[in-house]
């Protein structure tokens, strides 16, 4: 597989190269601009951008100037042994996109030809300025984030780009199967926008059917079923957590949660009739005035803040109350689930003098396990490795 | 769309692949639309005494609630054939064993523990078909302490830190809409699916591809981890902001809560924003006077503007610039209206509903969503003869058994 990528494509071949594939990356001299990108890390070769190292360990990289003739030729050589190319237009404009596919494509019919762009393909759109955050927008997520008293308010991660990527690889994968089925080799086109459209899960729905525009909110909200603002987010004694105790949306396992909440809050003499005073998550649970709202979560809150994050959720999970920490990087990073589990695997990488864990076991294969990380590569170095054995196939 | 378009329609990239699809919620049936969607013969089987949780999850037809009113649940299941079995029966495996015998997929995504009381572990699909794939996606995964732990993808996001990284550093993490996780995890569950079903046709052997759907989620944090680890620097929520751009923001426009991202990243950028607005000399003072004072001289030019007219002056400028789309303005958004994004598709309770489709695009085999989502039970009899094989006789004796519905 080849990828010529800032993020997005990066992330693709990050999949793909987890999944078994060798991921070539074609870079020019001196390196990708995405190996600068902010925030960077120091190591042992200056500082490197801590995104660029977390999605690019374990490929090979190729230097070629594919603004030249003998580079647009090694490109069209690598292309004709490869099974998929990933791009991304945060590293090629659309007008070499598209001239580097018509080589591609020509040196292999059977390539799957693979770009994440903010829109996709399909008219003058192909040629909008677009970012990350802008595409949150567009994609209606934007909207739905942060407290009603100042702007709506994004995800401080790039989650368009990493999950076209992610989607790309996906699309890239099926269309290989069909190949290898006997199917043509085809151009997919991944459209950042429509996948922060699938983040939504129920909002074109909610508006087609009910003609409502759901409203964003921070820690209090309104959520759809209600018809009162609840809490989901509470400050434990160390942090937060999320937890929906009472009203609005409930069923079986947040009665039972509720149940187990009271028996812990008596266990530490709180015992306020208001905790009791409705049928708060059964067939009243939509019909509750704000003022008993706010005073039941009055109580709770003040129990809650009396608790670490970690107490909280290891009695949550033994007598099955519905809360979660809401971690921060190091939470995520010590999360005890995870741990368990192997999802962190280490990257030893001596000649950056980068020794890090990363969460690399993302899924369980049985017969094929998941690749372990291995270091990233410096610029072109494969390029004498990748170019001789092409050169020696030609002449052989 | 009448049957006679499909019969005329390219073949799909999934075409002749057999799933039995056990999935329930949101992540795992989106996994299993886009296979349906793409021509695989997609059973989802149900349990009629605990139907799919989210087949009860708003927004409703004239928001009366049903088990075939969801808008939520028919979202995730265009394209699909719909089963109704009671699985905690004794015979129901006098059901599932031929179905599992059909198929080349079986996806689910049960707590852990459900399949296996059902004599559906991945064991005992191999024992009925080796070269099964079997697709487990879970909240928190198969094993670990947390394992059998309730929860949504609400929970998810907050334990993959997604939660912590919205909002403003001043204030608590505000919630990020949705149940994210359940979003996140399908694209790398269908790519370890895809994979396995490629090393199956390579060598013939099937595998168990076992997910958590928190897990998959945490690669979005993959750079701020290892940042985290060597430089012990933690990142947080920043607002609307982003180091290393000249703008970063998201301004009032005029209409109620209207809103516009806009960003730049370059000079270029910076004097196509200022030209645009018509400010230069304002935006450049306000620039050398900080972050909080561009913000404000920015809200202050944008207000009064017309969100979609001023997204339209900045593409003119090469300005990158997104209006902050409702879902309202979505079902109207002429980029997705040429990309044909919403799918009408027609259900007898429902009426006609624009579906979500993918977004990618096959040059060659383009995606289809070809039905609207099932009724309960609507497909059983189609699938027990059509598929499974069964005579009427032995259906009707289900059915006087109360295995069927």
């Amino acid at each position: 597989m080849l990828e010529i990528s800032a993020l997005a494509g990066a992330v693709a071949g990050r999949v793909l190269a987890d999944l078994g594939a060798e991921v070539v990356k074609i870079e020019p001299e001196g390196g990708e601009p995405f190996r600068r990108a902010l925030p960077r890390v120091p190591t042992h070769d200056g500082e490197e951008s801590a995104a660029w190292l977390a999605f690019n360990h374990g490929k090979r990289s190729v230097t070629l100037d594919l603004a030249r003739p003998e580079g647009r030729d090694g490109f069209a050589r690598l292309s004709a042994t490869a099974d998929i190319v990933v791009c991304d237009w945060e590293r090629l404009d659309l007008d070499t996109m598209d001239a580097l596919a018509g080589l591609a494509r020509a040196a292999n019919p059977g390539l799957v030809w693979t770009e994440i762009l903010p829109f996709g393909r399909g008219g003058p759109f192909e040629r909008y300025a677009a970012t990350d955050t802008t595409l949150q927008a567009l994609g209606g997520h934007l909207y739905l984030n942060g407290d009603v008293d100042r702007a709506p308010v994004r995800i401080s991660l790039p989650v368009g780009l990493i999950q076209g990527g992610a989607e790309a690889a996906s699309a890239a994968l099926m269309a290989l199967w069909h190949r290898m089925r006997g199917g043509e080799g085809q151009r997919v086109d991944v459209s950042v926008q429509e996948c922060i459209i699938w983040t939504l899960l129920n909002s074109t729905m909610a508006w087609q059917i009910l003609g409502l525009n759901e409203m964003r909110g921070g820690a209090i909200r309104k959520e759809r079923a209600n018809r009162f603002f609840t809490r989901l987010v509470w400050e434990t004694r160390d942090g937060y957590i999320f937890f929906g105790p009472v009203g609005g949306g409930g069923g079986a396992a947040r009665l039972k949660s509720y149940e187990a909440l009271l028996a812990w809050m008596a266990e530490d003499g709180i015992t306020d009739d208001i905790l009791t005073r409705h049928d708060w998550n059964g067939d009243g649970q939509f019909f509750i005035p704000q003022a008993d709202y706010d005073t039941v979560t009055a109580v709770i809150m003040r129990f809650i803040a009396t608790k670490s994050t970690e107490a909280l959720m290891e009695r949550a999970v033994r007598e099955r109350i519905l809360l979660a920490p809401i971690s921060s990087v190091s939470g995520v990073f010590t999360n005890p689930q995870f741990r368990a589990r192997g999802l962190f695997v280490p990257l030893h990488d001596p000649g950056r003098g980068l020794e890090v864990e990363l969460p690399g076991r993302w899924a369980h294969l049985s017969a094929t396990p998941l690749r372990r990380p291995a270091p990233a590569p410096r610029p072109g170095a494969d390029s004498a490795a990748l170019l001789e054995r092409l050169t020696e196939r030609n002449t052989a | 769309m009448s049957p006679d378009t499909s019969r005329a329609a390219p073949a799909g990239l999934f075409d002749g692949l057999k799933v039995a699809d056990f999935t329930w919620a949101a992540a795992g049936p989106i996994v299993t639309k886009q296979l349906a969607d793409n021509g695989a013969t997609v059973v989802k089987v149900e349990s009629f005494r605990h139907p799919d949780s989210i087949r009860l999850g708003g927004p409703f037809i004239d928001d009366k609630p049903g088990i075939n009113r969801s808008g939520f649940f028919a979202d995730f299941h265009s394209s699909k054939l719909g089963m109704a079995v009671d699985m905690s029966h004794p015979g129901a495996l006098e059901i599932i064993r031929p179905l599992i015998e059909w198929a080349d997929v079986v996806a689910e995504s049960f707590r852990p523990g459900v399949m296996a009381k059902w004599g559906l572990d991945y064991d005992s699909l191999r024992a009925i078909n080796p070269g099964i794939v079997m697709l487990s996606s879970s909240l928190y995964g198969a094993d670990g302490p947390w394992a059998r732990h309730p929860g949504y993808g609400a929970q998810g996001q907050a334990l993959a830190g997604l939660h912590a990284m919205t909002g403003w550093p001043d204030r608590p993490p505000a919630m990020p809409k949705g149940a994210y996780s359940d979003s996140v995890s399908p694209r790398y569950a269908l790519a370890a699916l895809v994979a396995a079903l490629i090393h199956r046709e390579r060598t013939g052997e099937g595998q168990h591809v076992e997910l958590s759907q928190i897990e998959a989620t945490t690669q979005l944090l993959a750079p701020e981890l290892l940042l985290f680890q060597a430089t012990g620097e933690e990142a947080t929520r920043s607002g609307n902001r982003k180091p290393g751009t000249i703008v970063h923001g998201v301004y009032p426009c005029a209409g109620e809560e209207r809103w516009i991202a806009l960003e730049a990243g370059s000079e270029a950028e910076w004097d196509g924003l200022c030209a645009v607005l018509e400010a230069e000399e304002l935006l450049a003072a306000a620039r050398a006077a900080g972050e909080d004072a561009l913000d404000a001289a920015l809200a202050g030019l944008t207000a009064p503007r017309e969100p979609f007219a001023l997204m339209t002056a900045c593409r003119a400028a090469g300005v990158p610039a997104g209006v902050a789309n409702k879902a309202s303005d979505l079902l109207e958004d002429d980029v997705l209206a040429a990309r044909e994004h919403f799918w009408p598709l027609h259900h007898e309770e429902m009426g006609t509903l624009s579906y979500n489709g993918p977004a990618y695009r096959f040059e060659k085999t383009p995606s289809r969503l070809r039905t609207a989502s099932p009724r309960l039970g609507e497909h059983t009899g189609q699938v027990m003869t059509e598929i499974l094989g069964f005579a009427e006789a032995d259906i009707a004796r289900f059915r006087a058994e109360g295995l069927l519905q």
